[in-house]
């Protein structure tokens, strides 16, 4: 097929798809609503792990998880979740979590925090720290 | 035979098929609420890698077909046109295909290629077009060396790895549940490959298959999809962004970090680049042999069933 008609197909074909997805509603951000979804979500990262205690960011983005190995985050990926171990170093910054992650498959993550869960979460990474 | 024969570019024309079989099925699984999950950003990436895919090809096409062009001028083979060549090519370039695709899942530097196709948590028709950039860097063009040597024109290999690619392109899809009995005995069907698709340890490194399912049963790697396991889609370990630089490039750089680490030996660098997936010079990290052990560790009444035998 000739570049001049695959090149705009292409274009306009993804734009199109975009637009109907996102009109259809699919662009929708998973809801951590509770913690036993946020425990199911970091078993599935971690099986082999067990989990200890978790601290729902309240806002349905994330979940700070104790395991057993350690200190770690789950947090609403699209429709889906991704999970992560924290480095000892990990902080809250105000008002939010922000991390940067060694894997470039993840990079950078901010997640902002209502003010009831600061306090929360300052508690737990720091006593994950001890 | 001259260099001059030419095939229709069939993967280009097939991108109109694309687009039309994409909205079918989103369609289909809005007004029936199953056959699948779509996300807007998840699907967005796809169709970019698989734009990427075809502008790499573009640019770096050249790279494999100077290789093969060599070949061609090298061996004194020519098997022509025909039908019948052309159908034994297929099916020959269909079994390359199985290597070339079981080696991206277990040599490391080839994975890093490969990895891009299966970091969504989805299994839709977009994600058929979630292709890689960077397969002119894992040399894998040297597995389609033999077809060439043996008188297959390269056009016509390519031609066929193109009708190989649009095949795959349907089975990409959870609103088709079995076929009949007798196309799942022979072909890659939706089912099968779902299951290529799975995270969980059980459906890990298996059905490599392009079109025709029985290179896994020949070669022992075919497992069945099971009725009471569901497929988690994606990778052991998900990536966690929808930037298309980040979903093509994240495993060369990881490899590029693990290879540079301090106080390594020569052999455990090539180690991280060539060994499959998961491996560590330190243990720390799991293959997929030892991920189904733990597995098995905690549920050891799944040993011996498809997967764990």
């Amino acid at each position: 097929m000739p570049l001049e008609i695959l090149g705009p197909l292409v274009v306009f074909g993804i734009l199109f798809v975009a637009v109907l997805l996102h009109l259809l509603g699919y662009s929708r951000r998973v809801n951590l609503r509770d913690e036993a979804q946020a425990r199911a979500a970091w078993v599935r990262e971690f099986p082999d792990t067990k989990v200890l205690q978790v601290a729902m960011a309240g806002n349905g983005r994330a979940a700070l998880v104790m395991s057993s190995a350690g200190a770690g985050i789950v947090w609403a990926f699209g429709a889906d979740t991704v999970a992560r171990r924290l480095s000892p170093k990990a902080r809250l910054h105000g008002d939010h979590i922000a991390l940067r992650f060694p894997d470039y498959g993840t990079g950078q993550l901010r997640i902002p925090l209502p003010p009831e869960t600061v306090a929360q979460w300052r508690d737990l990474l720091h006593e994950g720290e001890q | 035979m001259d260099g001059l024969v030419s095939f229709p570019d069939v993967v280009s024309w097939a991108v109109p098929l694309f687009l039309a079989a994409i909205l079918a099925e989103l369609v289909w699984i809005h007004l029936s609420g199953r056959g699948g999950r779509y996300e807007t950003r998840d699907a967005v990436t796809s169709l970019i890698m698989g734009a990427g895919s075809v502008a790499s090809g573009i640019i770096l096409g050249f790279v494999a077909w100077g290789f093969f062009m060599v070949l061609w001028r090298i061996t004194p083979l020519d098997l022509g046109l025909s039908w019948p060549v052309i159908v034994i090519c297929f099916i020959l370039d269909d079994l390359r295909y199985y290597w070339v695709h079981r080696f991206g899942h277990r040599i490391r530097w080839v994975w890093a290629s490969h990895v891009n196709h299966h970091s969504s948590q989805h299994y839709n028709l977009t994600t058929a077009l979630r292709q890689t950039w960077t397969g002119t860097f894992t040399f894998m063009m040297v597995i389609r060396a033999p077809l060439i040597l043996l008188g297959f024109h390269p056009a016509m290999v390519l031609f066929v790895g193109g009708l190989n690619l649009i095949y795959q392109f349907w089975i990409h899809t959870e609103a088709i549940g079995k076929m009949p009995r007798w196309f799942e005995a022979v072909m890659n069907t939706p089912s099968h490959h779902r299951v290529h698709h799975g995270r969980n340890a059980r459906y890990l490194d298996c059905n490599y298959a392009g079109v025709l399912i029985i290179w896994d049963k020949m070669f022992g790697t075919f497992v069945p999809e099971q009725e009471d396991e569901k497929v988690d889609y994606g990778l052991v370990h998900n990536i966690g962004t929808f930037n298309p630089l980040r979903v093509a490039f994240h495993e060369w750089l990881s490899i590029a970090r693990d290879m540079s680490q301090r106080g390594l030996t020569l052999r455990e660098r090539l180690m991280y680049a060539i060994a499959p997936p998961g491996w560590s010079h330190d243990g720390s990290r799991k293959a997929s042999e030892a991920l189904k052990a733990a597995h098995l560790e905690q549920h050891p009444e799944k040993a011996g069933t498809p997967g764990f035998d």
